[in-house]
């Protein structure tokens, strides 16, 4: 029992002691509460940037302490704006890198832009600018960007009710290229506003799209423009899967059908992107199961088809759809 | 309306069982518990503009039942199924209807030797390896408050320091004529996270314990729990592990009138993401001894140790906290004009189940420094180095009385090279006055306080800390006649001073000091009436008054009124 009390005793000498008394943990109390510096002033590597071609602007800055900081990039032309944030005592190429993406839309064009960096609880703020010389490219297959017009083999069917329009507009609303799909009408006594089948024959002579097999790396994306004050459009993407190769999609046996069912209860431009196997079978909105193999099959997509849908009710209603794309990961515009 | 037609034909089914075998053998039980609450409730707003955007009057309820079926069939197997079914009040013809499965688990023996739980179980082991610590709890609580705090305490299923948690659990033992009592395995494996099959593996939550009994008077054990998420469930291949192994031993002993005992824990941990960088991978050590003495004839314990707990120490077994500061209150969740959320007040604390957590979290957890800022996590508290000393005495004729005091301080300093000093005092005492006066009914007095310091002298002044909290609490139970019981109770905590509190990053470490001051004031009364018609039914009608008040006026003060009628039993 000695030796118990003799082990106790030796731990405790060894260890009553700690104390760290020169280090401490996390940021200095005294550097974060003190009177905000800039040490480097508030940069951008390259006048010009080609973004198509890979290329990245990278800001960057110095302060004395760990600050919160946002660099809003704004195109002078388009008004388009990239939003970058972040908390740190630097801005370099880890926080500060720009790929030629948007977070507001439209989309930036070739156009000079100006980044201002406001730091919180900081009265002053900063400004550089560069121009871009390319924009940048979204790697995917494009389905739609209306920028050549309708495609003669896609399918338009539109309702004959009032104040009818289901046509490509080219004006400052447009936050992609210069056109976009304009959707509105009045239909009391149906759902269907309008539709577009988007046929994979329309893009070649191949009978599907050239997606990935794996569901987990097709990504689709849309842009959607909810209009403000207006009842609530719904965009219904149809994605039918051709199961036995016939060419043909067949609902009612053998193959298919996914849904993505979109409430625009928002206003302005807005990006959906999903992943193909998060996509569902619906049936009147409701989860059902698909007629095939019930397995996600993109490699085998045959046709998309886009309806706007409305309550009936409600009259008159109105939204606006670009840049339909396929990608392998969410779309970065 | 479907699954509430499914769940009563399985009553219905499970009732005909127990009634066919009945004749028999017992091998069905029903066990379970049944509450009703209804609450009339009133806010009031101290706002400089009145504020017209809140409803401030709201009337609520519901009535549930646990319905527990215990089945045995056969002496060595035992399953538990409990169904919820609730129904808010203002719900009928189904609508508000909710039915789920609150328990499930299966448990036996195989071969005589190895008993085994699978399903839910409700798991610790030592408070630095995986205990719920409560650390923000008021100990010694008058009765009117334990009524709707131990309800907070059933929905959560609380006990003993357990958290609740699915898996499978295993124990066995061997016993020895000489040298050795006994040796005991205890071994388990839970799941804390499932996979999304993407981002977030499956985490699972193993542990085992070595118990060597060498006699009544020594014993020692070996604990590991051990936190590792299982590579190849997720695309993602960031892997967490927090591996935890411990000792810990006691040794008592009878000399002359004192009993004395000598007990510790010590032990490491490893606190790691596979791809984080290397300053988030943090690795100590912690040291924990207290020594006892029992002087019986006098009905006095005193106790004093000592306590090392490392600043990089992580066991996230032991340093979940059970209140999610985080979390919506979902009563009167927001407030004044611009509608915003309501901070927080010992309402929340002690009644509101919806800022309580049932599982452990691999973050650290955030804290209330105004609450307790001297021992969070508990004893677990990591960067904490100091002793204790505490008393109990315990009069056979209804007088206890405990008392605790802690002296600590930082291993590592908090954005600077100063250390903070820490001291927690508390007193809780307990009068049945009907045992002093041999009174037949129930007369019993409670009253308790805390007293916590924090206090850094930094290298210049911006970096002082001087924050002090006390806790009071003062209640009375009279039962007035057989069953009939008054009762009434008042809690108060006030928060003065400021400190500096660390945002820690996904590793736990801290990259910034948010600094905060506190002026703030709370107090929750309450006045009851309870007749209890057993140990295990009663209907109590209560009525509660809680404030909060903040001298910075960082929020608006307020006020809440509830009248509750509560109905509650155990079956």
């Amino acid at each position: 029992m000695k030796k118990y009390f003799f082990l106790v005793f030796i731990t405790l000498s060894l260890t009553a002691c700690r104390k760290e008394k020169d280090t401490y943990e996390g940021v200095s109390i005294q550097e974060l509460y003190s009177d905000f510096l800039l040490l480097d002033n508030f940069k951008v590597d390259k006048d010009s940037v080609d973004f198509a071609n890979g290329e990245n602007a990278t800001f960057s800055a110095k302060f004395n302490k760990p600050v919160n900081w946002t660099i809003t990039i704004t195109g002078q032309t388009s008004k388009a704006r990239k939003i970058i944030t972040g908390q740190s005592k630097t801005i370099d190429i880890s926080n500060g890198k720009w790929n030629g993406s948007t977070t507001d839309f439209p989309m930036f064009t070739k156009e000079h832009c100006v980044a201002l960096l406001k730091i919180e609880n900081v009265v002053d703020s900063f400004t550089v600018s560069t121009n871009i010389k390319t924009l940048k490219v979204n790697p995917g297959f494009v389905i739609a960007d209306f920028e050549n017009g309708f495609n003669p083999a896609w399918t338009k069917f539109v309702q004959s009710g009032a104040n009818m329009d289901f046509n490509i507009k080219s004006d400052s609303l447009c936050p992609q290229g210069a056109k976009y799909l304009k959707m509105a009408g009045t239909v009391n006594w149906d759902y269907l506003i309008g539709l577009i089948d988007f046929p994979a024959t329309a893009y070649g002579t191949a009978k599907t799209f050239p997606l990935n097999t794996n569901p987990d790396n097709v990504y689709f994306n849309c842009l959607i423009y909810g209009v403000p004050n207006t009842n609530e459009s719904i965009i219904l993407f149809q994605f039918k899967e051709d199961e036995d190769g016939n060419g043909t999609y067949n609902n009612a046996t053998t193959d298919d059908q996914y849904d993505y069912q979109i409430t625009v209860n928002w206003s302005g431009w807005k990006l959906i992107s999903i992943k193909y196997s998060d996509l569902v079978s619906l049936s009147n909105g409701q989860p059902t199961t698909p007629h095939g193999n019930s397995i996600h099959n993109p490699n085998k997509l045959a046709k998309i088809s886009m309806l706007h849908l409305a309550n009936p009710s409600n009259g008159f209603a109105s939204s606006k759809l670009d840049y339909i794309i396929f990608t392998d990961a969410p779309l970065e515009p | 309306m479907m699954n509430l037609k499914r769940s009563f034909a399985l009553l219905a089914s499970v009732f005909i069982l127990n009634s066919a075998v009945a004749q028999q053998q017992r091998m069905v039980d029903f066990v379970g518990g049944a509450r009703s609450i209804m609450t009339n409730n009133q806010l009031l707003v101290r706002d400089s503009l009145a504020d017209t955007s809140t409803v401030k009057r709201n009337t609520g309820g519901y009535a549930l039942i646990d319905l527990g079926v215990n089945i045995r069939p056969n002496s060595t197997t035992e399953i538990l199924g409990t169904f919820r079914i609730r129904n808010n009040y203002g719900g009928f013809w189904g609508a508000g209807v909710t039915v789920d499965v609150r328990e499930l688990w299966l448990k036996g023996i195989i071969g005589n030797i190895v008993r085994y739980q699978v399903g839910d179980l409700n798991l610790k082991q030592t408070p630095f390896t995986f205990y719920n610590h409560h650390a923000d709890r008021f100990d010694s609580l008058p009765s009117i408050f334990s009524l709707q705090n131990d309800i907070v305490r059933y929905e959560h299923f609380y006990s003993n320091n357990t958290w609740r948690s699915q898996g499978a659990n295993v124990n066995f033992g061997f016993s020895f004529s000489r040298g050795l009592e006994e040796i005991n395995f205890n071994a388990y494996t839970t799941r804390l996270k499932a996979s999304n099959f993407s981002t977030i593996p499956d985490r699972l939550f193993s542990g085992a314990t070595v118990n060597v009994v060498q006699s009544n008077h020594f014993e020692i054990n070996y604990n590991l729990a051990t936190v590792f998420d299982v590579k190849g469930t997720a695309t993602a291949t960031n892997n967490f592990h927090n591996t935890v192994n411990t000792f810990n031993t006691s040794y008592g002993a009878t000399i002359g009138a004192f009993d004395w005992k000598i007990s510790g824990e010590a032990g490491e941990s490893n606190y790691a993401y596979s791809e984080a960088p290397d300053t988030a991978d943090l690795i100590d050590y912690f040291i924990y001894v207290k020594g006892e003495i029992n002087w019986k004839a006098k009905h006095l314990s005193i106790n004093g140790g000592y306590l090392n707990v490392g600043p990089d120490f992580r066991s996230i077994g032991a340093q979940s906290k059970d209140v999610n500061y985080s979390a919506l209150t979902n009563y009167y969740e927001r407030y004044t004009n611009s509608q915003s959320l309501r901070p927080y007040s010992l309402y929340d604390l002690l009644n509101n189940d919806a800022i309580y957590n049932t599982e452990i979290s691999t973050e650290t957890a955030h804290i209330d420094a105004s609450v307790n800022n001297v021992m969070p996590y508990g004893i677990a508290t990591f960067n904490r180095v100091g002793g204790f000393v505490g008393l109990n005495y315990s009069h056979p004729n209804g007088f206890y009385i405990t008392a605790t005091h802690f002296k600590l301080n930082e291993i590592r300093g908090q954005g600077t090279t100063s250390l903070k000093d820490f001291t927690s005092t508390e007193l809780n005492a307990c009068v049945e006055v009907n045992k002093f006066l041999n009174l037949k009914n129930t007369i019993k007095v409670q009253g308790g306080s805390t007293y916590m310091t924090s206090v850094r002298i930094g290298n210049i002044s911006l970096e002082d800390v001087d924050l002090k909290t006390t806790k009071h609490q003062v209640g009375a139970e009279v039962e007035v006649s057989k069953g009939l019981d008054l009762l009434f109770g008042i809690v108060s905590l006030s928060s003065k001073g400021n400190e500096f509190i660390a945002e820690r990053n996904i590793y736990t470490v801290a990259d910034y000091f948010n600094k905060v001051e506190y002026k703030l004031n709370q107090s929750f009364t309450a006045y009851g009436i309870r007749y209890r018609f057993d140990s295990k039914i009663y209907i109590c009608g209560l009525f509660q008054h809680t404030k909060y008040a903040d001298g910075f006026h960082t929020n608006v003060d307020y006020a809440v009124d509830q009248f509750s009628l509560i109905y509650n039993m155990t079956f």
